[in-house]
């Protein structure tokens, strides 16, 4: 155990809940709770949009990744940045146009049936569910590794805190605790990236001459990790299609005023996102260079010690205070990131269940505000009560299958049906639920049947389903508009959706 | 649903919604932004997913050194991290100079009619 990361473990989690316990005086009514009052700058929600999308998947995933694999570790950290193009240009600013608290209600807006949201509904949860629970898993392992608790204890102490977070301060808690995580990650991150570089004389080829070198001369080439072309193929097209399905990251575009905000926030992410996801690519040549491979791999299954390892190298090695200092910050800052991840997860899954469920499809919207928001908070430590279990269950389960399966659900399900509601006037509720069960069904099956679950014995042999998983999902969003057939006073409101889509008129009125 | 349906249109006139999405306005806002954001994601498109395809099918290809021990497949990453920054900036400018002034039209000229209120 470490004093310098319990100390700083404390600090953090101490100015979180002071955040909290703040911020739960202002959260009264349901746009507080679900969307900060909508009242965030374009700055403040690029930082927390960084937060949410730098999950400790990213942080240590990725840097892991180069160290161990060479070039498909870079081909993970790139994906990400361009799948805000996809956001940027297509979703943002008519996510903001049309919806209020989640991606239920552009379906709901779009559609005024039940079925349509209901699949929606199913879509959310599946989702957030799949990466809830790599997310308590991983900060069971990492805090179990810090303090020397149990797994199950660990995991009970991740959720604790992340439920605290959302019941009681709401987005607004859950925001400025992804902001301040996000800027002591920068911060290590930029640290980090000084002290990889001095070692070289500030020369980034050095490391790829130094990597090579050291681990071999397929090290620089693709397909070290993802052996089948077509899960690199498959790779890119859950990015670059995936993000924009995913339910945590576009509920924090209901949080800025307008669609001009939305934009101008996401033009932050791109560049705060982007340029850690970059350093991450640097960090895990520089872990080659200074630590050599051998020694990645001992203790080190899945590369995810590699950053704090690489850290407390850099900070003057094992044992020195500048090492420890280096390790104790970085594990700090992990562990932060998935509390901070873990709450925008729950927070979004509570408005699909609050929100979407329990209000607009059981009680038809007939509930009082004050009640909305009671519901709300009521619902959001359920879920963190769920996943707790669920983390606790996932102790030595393969976790990674989980987070390329709701990425590939969130490309294969929630994207098609989104951008089809936005976009295409001959859309309809037939095609939400073809689009979303084919997407589904599709997606959770191949991943099932795949090596990522079933190992050697895989039936199929695609870790990530997405390049048929897609497809199949568009299929069935098509099919299914088709063979409900063509409902002219529904087209008809298409006008409206069109109009809204592109102006933001009356954007606030659901 | 929720009498959605009653909160979402008080105070709109009939036939607002269709006469908005057909009103010469609206067709210029609309022929901007599809002029300006249909490029853009052919390029992303085409620059990103050619990365893809050639991670898993041109693996020769990647490993062409290009500078020194660094090979084509890290230039192309590379070129991914800028056409990705240089796309954002550009949209926002776009945005902010040609479609939000377009955008403002449109709703000045909706909220004026008298259609919404």
């Amino acid at each position: 155990m470490n004093p310098i990361t319990i100390g700083i473990f404390v600090a953090i989690l101490l100015v979180s809940l002071g955040i909290t316990v703040w911020a739960g005086r202002w959260t009264r009514t349901t746009a507080d709770f679900y969307a900060a009052g909508k009242g965030l700058t374009a700055a403040q929600n690029g930082f927390a949009l960084a937060g949410d999308w730098c999950s400790a998947a990213a942080f240590l995933g990725f840097t892991g990744l180069t160290a161990l694999y060479g070039m498909d570790g870079a081909l993970y950290a790139v994906g990400p940045l361009v799948a805000f193009c996809t956001v940027l240009l297509l979703i943002a600013e008519p996510l903001r146009n049309t919806g209020t608290y989640t991606i239920g209600d552009v379906i709901m807006y779009r559609m005024r049936q039940p079925p349509a949201l209901a699949a929606a509904i199913v879509g959310t949860i599946v989702i957030n569910l799949a990466y809830l629970v790599p997310q308590m898993a991983g900060g069971g392992v990492l805090i179990r590794l810090l303090f020397g608790l149990r797994y199950d204890v660990s995991v009970v102490l991740v959720g604790l805190g992340m439920t605290v977070y959302v019941a009681v301060g709401g987005m607004l808690a859950t925001s400025w605790v992804q902001i301040i995580k996000a800027i002591l990650m920068l911060g290590a991150g930029l640290i980090l990236l000084l002290l990889s570089l001095k070692g070289v004389g500030f020369d980034p080829l050095v490391l790829f001459a130094s990597a090579e070198a050291k681990a071999g001369p397929t090290f620089l080439l693709p397909g070290n990790l993802l052996k089948n072309p077509f899960d690199e193929v498959s790779l890119g097209l859950g990015y670059m299609l995936g993000l924009a399905g995913l339910p945590h990251v576009m509920t924090r575009f209901y949080t800025v005023p307008d669609a001009t905000t939305a934009r101008r926030s996401v033009i932050w992410v791109m560049f705060l996102a982007g340029a850690f996801f970059a350093c991450t690519t640097i960090f895990g040549l520089a872990a080659v260079h200074y630590l050599g491979p051998e020694a990645l791999r001992v203790g080190n299954p899945g590369g995810n010690l590699t950053l704090p390892l690489l850290a407390q190298y850099l900070g003057g090695g094992k044992g020195t205070a500048g090492g420890d200092l280096m390790l104790g910050f970085v594990s700090a800052v992990a562990v932060a990131t998935i509390l901070a991840v873990v709450a925008g997860l729950t927070l979004a899954t509570s408005g699909a269940v609050a929100n979407d469920l329990y209000v607009n499809l059981i009680k038809k919207g007939q509930v009082k505000e004050s009640q909305q928001v009671l519901v709300a908070r009521v619902t959001a430590i359920a879920i963190g009560i769920v996943a707790i279990l669920l983390g606790i269950l996932a102790e030595g389960v393969n976790v990674a299958v989980l987070v390329i399966l709701a990425i590939c659900i969130a490309a294969s399900a929630n994207f098609p049906v989104i951008a089809l509601s936005l976009f295409w006037r001959r859309f309809n509720t037939g095609g939400v639920i073809g689009g979303m069960g084919l997407g589904l069904i599709s997606s959770v099956g191949l991943a099932l049947i795949g090596p990522a679950y079933l190992g050697p014995n895989a039936i199929w042999p695609l870790v990530n389903p997405t390049v048929v998983a897609l497809p199949l999902g568009i299929f069935g969003a098509v099919i299914g508009s088709l063979i409900m057939g063509r409902d002219h006073e529904h087209e008809k409101r298409f006008d409206e959706v069109t109009f809204r889509t592109q102006t933001g008129l009356r954007s606030d009125y659901p | 649903m929720r009498g959605v349906a009653d909160v979402s249109n008080v105070g709109v006139a009939p036939g607002a919604w269709v006469a908005g999405v057909q009103s010469p306005e609206f067709k210029t806002l609309v022929d901007s932004k599809r002029r300006s954001i249909l490029p853009m994601i052919v390029i992303y498109v085409t620059g990103y997913m050619g990365l893809s395809i050639l991670a898993g099918f041109g693996r020769g290809i990647l490993g062409i050194k290009v500078l020194g021990p660094v090979n084509l497949g890290f230039a192309l990453i590379a070129g991914n991290y800028i056409m990705s920054w240089a796309l954002a900036l550009v949209y926002a400018r776009i945005s902010a100079n040609n479609h939000d002034p377009l955008v403002k039209v449109v709703v000045d000229k909706a909220r004026g009619g008298g259609s919404f209120t």
